[in-house]
């Protein structure tokens, strides 16, 4: 994803800027925002990581060569500014997940309740866990890319999919019933 | 498995920002960008008010030196008349005591 210092420089030199800010804003706000959402699981929250980082993107644009490695800036910058943001709220989070109004969705597919009850589960996962599993079923990427964009070893990608799945599939079968 | 993974695709699909979402992202680079112009022209009045500061200083330090230059001068000629002043009694005097020695 990445190219090496010799060749960005030469396609930075290439580069034609496709699309302006305000374009890359409109064709990326919903995925920066749902990632910091579904990690931080506050709208507010995640309101605020998500302008810090289209702010930080308006100071870079130039620099970036595509809408590819936008796209990776914007998922790598989102998940470690979150990350970062979890750490310094520490325990100060209050308010009861139960309690937070969830952003509107297009949820065409699966049981409300149910998606629900997961998302509340995978917010008690660990940090590093948590965006591990967010990054997956959000964003759909494979372990080697996740292992990128959060500087992790892909056995550690690996590890921490199984471990959360195992984790997630055993309290919804014993809350829910088996949806196998 | 993957019927589980397909709930979990569902449970964590994209969300949709909040409706001024935009909006705040275009004031806040607006402000930040309004930040930095404010910076700039504090800083090109701070370096306009030195550039003055620093003429009146090199004015004032050459008219100091052009006031000592003067009263030095003054000094030398108060001196030189003093001397000949002297010098003129002196031959006056000499010049009145051979007119009475003849």
């Amino acid at each position: 994803m990445m190219a090496t210092a010799g060749s960005a420089t030469e396609a930075k030199a290439e580069a034609v800027p496709e699309m302006t800010f305000a374009e890359v804003l409109r064709a990326n706000q919903s995925m920066v925002f749902s990632l910091a959402y579904h990690f931080l699981r506050d709208p507010g929250a995640a309101e605020e990581v998500a302008q810090d980082v289209f702010l930080r993107l308006h100071g870079k644009i130039n620099e970036l060569e595509d809408a590819k490695h936008v796209t990776f800036w914007l998922r790598k910058v989102t998940s470690h500014r979150s990350i970062d943001y979890a750490r310094k709220r520490g325990s100060q989070a209050t308010v009861s997940l139960e309690d937070i109004a969830e952003p509107s969705a297009d949820e065409p597919h699966g049981d409300p309740l149910l998606n629900r009850r997961l998302r509340h589960l995978i917010a008690a996962l660990p940090e590093k866990a948590r965006m591990v599993m967010v990054l997956r079923y959000q964003e759909d990427l494979m372990p080697e890319e996740i292992s990128e964009l959060l500087d992790m070893p892909v056995r550690t990608v690996k590890s921490h999919l199984q471990r959360s799945l195992g984790m997630l599939r055993e309290k919804i079968d014993r809350s829910m019933g088996d949806i196998r | 498995m993957e019927d589980f993974e397909q709930q979990l695709r569902n449970a964590l699909a994209r969300k949709h920002q909040p409706p001024s979402f935009e909006a705040k992202v275009f004031a806040a680079v607006a402000a930040r960008r309004s930040g930095r112009s404010i910076f700039w022209r504090w800083a090109a009045e701070a370096a306009a008010v030195l550039v003055i500061a620093g003429g009146f200083w090199v004015r004032h330090t050459g008219d100091v030196r052009e006031r000592a230059a003067g009263e030095d001068a003054k000094a030398r000629l108060q001196v030189a008349l003093r001397i000949t002043v002297t010098e003129l009694s002196k031959i006056q005097k000499t010049v009145r005591t051979s007119t009475e020695d003849e």
